[in-house]
């Protein structure tokens, strides 16, 4: 089993601390899914019944290379401590390079990289050996990519800053807040309580373009998606 | 004692005040008090965490200032050798005025401390623009500082670096490391932090870091070795040496020495001591094996030989403020004698235990109210130390932290070497002093031990 990736470009290593940051946030574990193609964040345990899935394309890597556990199945499982993957690249923002490896040291390791550009041709670099467990073929299917049903409405969110806000303070008020959404650009966050209710309108969004099934074409469908305040205001962040 | 009001009177000068107002954040990380020292060279403040495994002092010369007077006060009853300002401050109530930086350099025109002995009070003034004089009366508690003589230059391992290097590696380090390591051979520089090994995935993340000796001003490695101490006085210490605009200074030897770290300009002069682990932890090790003793023998001074060393005799304060301390850092006595008799056994073997370090409490050994166990705790320091009074007598004290030519300012000062065992927590369990004994090893074995 190999696995070696490197990441150079500024707005992708940003983009990556960025996920790690918020997976750190979600969940303790988090299944590390090395493919031919891509990377998957896979963290278990989330609240309720969430689920979050992130990938990365071995695209945007500058070097991709794996071997996965066999030519049939060639892929590798990681199961590691999000927060150890947050906090080593947490202050990576000025690396030069992000470099990822599989290791054995004594035991695997996910060994993170961290390249400082520094004064006259020394190149400093931080090493961080991040303890793993390879997952074993039978526990793959656990975390197997989510099928994401073909939804009802597809809407653009606003500015994800305003949102937050808003969320946060309606999880001040009650537990659940109410999203609603339609075709044409309207988008609804409400929280209800016995005393109050709150109500944010957005209107303008856009729609994505991809054709949705099973779609009424009324002037004002609206769908209805009931979301756990806490988990929505942790994905808005 | 006889009043006196002038002890001393330094204006601080533009930038310098933040300077000094950073110097005593830096020290309020170390600690609860602060010991205000002023001497004819400058201002010396002091600090010294309450387990003992660090200390900080930092000098500002009497050029630091833009006037400087200090005159001592009421000499001692029976020779003329002038008595020091035993200045005592709680952190508290000083660290609140030199909080805000940067109101200090804007704001402020002019800083103003000065002592009144007669009301136990040290008076800072600030003449602030537009006029405002702010006035702060801070009580002081009379209480001898303690010292620390550590010969520096005697180190095996001198490095020094520019202190922003170690900050952006430092910033990298996952944050919840409690320790950090220092690891060197000749040809190479790492940083190294873990806290542990266990085989689940909750065990902690290693990191690493190597720098080329070439990035250091100066790298001179006489021994390979691993040294390992407290993470967070590291990032305290770097964050002082940055506003400093000076290398850092590096001096170590064998894991169980204290590390020195030390800045100097020409106006003022930073030293920490902290203690190291005195065996380093290998990744497989268990907990118990991490023993913090800090290879501090604690002796037992002779009331006669030391009369004959110390030159000069102070009012009794020191016993109060050592033995209030005493007892937050000892437990029973008798472990202690023993590892008074282990330590001298060890210490012995080895005749080139440079790190001898005279303890120097400016303590009055001869009028101590108290019996020969104050005196015994009566004096703290950091590194081994050779028991033999002989020995003692026939080395030259030096001082850590003057300037070179003024090294015989202080043969009159000094006293005696003990040391304390210092149950110092960089963990958070504290261990007993059993175990500390238990791990300990003979110094012999630890210098000829070569680490990579």
């Amino acid at each position: 089993m190999k696995f070696r990736a490197k990441i150079t470009s500024k707005s992708i290593l940003e983009l990556f601390i960025q996920v790690s940051g918020t997976v750190a946030r979600l969940a303790k574990v988090c299944v590390l899914r090395v493919c031919r193609d891509r990377l998957c964040f896979c963290p278990t345990g989330l609240l309720g019944e969430a689920q979050l899935w992130g990938e990365v394309r071995r695209g945007v890597f500058r070097h991709f290379c794996m071997e996965g556990v066999s030519e049939e199945f060639n892929e590798i499982y990681l199961e590691l401590m999000s927060e150890h993957l947050a906090r080593a690249v947490r202050n990576a923002g000025n690396a030069s390079s992000l470099k990822l490896q599989l290791t054995n040291k004594r035991r695997p390791c996910l060994t993170v990289v961290v390249e400082l550009a520094s004064c006259p041709g020394h190149s400093r670099a931080m090493v961080h050996d991040l303890p793993v467990k390879v997952l074993p073929r039978r526990w793959w299917k656990e975390c197997a990519e989510p099928r994401v049903p073909a939804s009802d409405v597809s809407v653009y969110l606003p500015a994800l800053k305003t949102l937050k806000n808003m969320v946060e303070r309606m999880a001040n008020v009650g537990d659940r807040v109410l999203l609603e959404a339609n075709q044409n650009g309207k988008m609804n966050l409400s929280v209800e309580t016995d005393v109050v209710t709150i109500k944010s309108y957005f209107k303008n969004l856009g729609n994505p373009p991809k054709a949705v099934l099973g779609m009424t074409q009324e002037k004002d469908p609206e769908s209805m998606v009931q979301v756990a305040s806490i988990t929505y205001h942790v994905f808005a962040s | 004692m006889s009043g006196h009001t002038d002890g001393l009177r330094p204006p601080l000068a533009a930038a310098s005040r933040s300077l000094f107002g950073k110097a005593i954040q830096t020290l309020s990380r170390v600690s609860d008090d602060l010991w205000l020292d002023p001497s004819e060279k400058g201002l010396a403040l002091r600090a010294v965490n309450s387990c003992h495994s660090t200390y900080g002092y930092i000098l500002f010369s009497s050029l630091f200032f833009q006037h400087y007077q200090w005159s001592p006060s009421a000499t001692m009853r029976d020779n003329d050798i002038p008595m020091n300002l035993n200045c005592k401050l709680a952190i508290k109530s000083i660290l609140p005025i030199f909080r805000c930086l940067n109101y200090l350099e804007k704001s402020v025109e002019k800083c103003k401390i000065v002592s009144r002995l007669d009301k136990c009070r040290v008076v800072f003034q600030f003449f602030c623009k537009h006029g405002i004089k702010r006035t702060h009366n801070v009580y002081f508690q009379d209480s001898q500082p303690l010292k620390i003589l550590f010969e520096k230059s005697l180190c095996a391992n001198i490095l020094m670096i520019r202190p922003r290097l170690l900050t952006e590696a430092i910033v990298l380090l996952t944050s919840n490391q409690e320790e950090v390591t220092f690891s060197v051979t000749p040809g190479n520089f790492c940083l190294k932090s873990s806290s542990g090994e266990s085989l689940d995935l909750s065990s902690s993340v290693y990191s690493e870091m190597s720098f080329d000796p070439e990035e250091f001003d100066f790298f001179q490695v006489g021994l390979d070795t691993e040294i390992t101490f407290c993470f967070k006085e590291l990032k305290g210490i770097l964050s002082f040496s940055e506003v400093m605009h000076v290398p850092l200074s590096i001096y170590f030897d064998f894991p169980g020495k204290p590390v020195v770290l030390s800045m100097d300009d020409m106006l003022l002069e930073a030293n920490f001591i902290l203690a190291t682990l005195s065996d380093h932890p290998s990744r497989v090790s268990s907990p118990q094996s991490q023993s913090l003793c800090l290879s501090q023998a604690l002796r037992r001074t002779e009331p006669t030989q030391s009369s004959a060393q110390v030159g000069q005799s102070q009012a009794s304060q020191a016993p109060e403020s050592i033995s209030r301390a005493a007892p937050k850092r000892l437990f029973p006595k008798d472990p202690l004698d023993s590892s008074c008799a282990t330590e001298t056994k060890r210490a012995s073997t080895n005749q080139d235990d440079i790190s001898e370090v005279p303890e120097s409490v400016v303590s009055d050994m001869e009028e101590g109210p108290g019996p020969s166990q104050l005196r015994k705790f009566s004096c703290m320091f950091f590194g081994a130390v050779s028991s033999q009074q002989q020995e003692y007598a026939s080395h030259p004290l030096d001082s850590l932290a003057i300037a070179s030519d003024s090294e015989e300012d202080w043969d009159t000062d000094r006293l005696e070497r003990a040391g304390l065992r210092v149950p110092a927590a960089m963990v958070s369990q504290s261990q007993g002093i059993q175990q500390m004994l238990q791990a300990e090893k003979p110094v012999a074995k630890k210098v000829s031990e070569a680490r990579k």
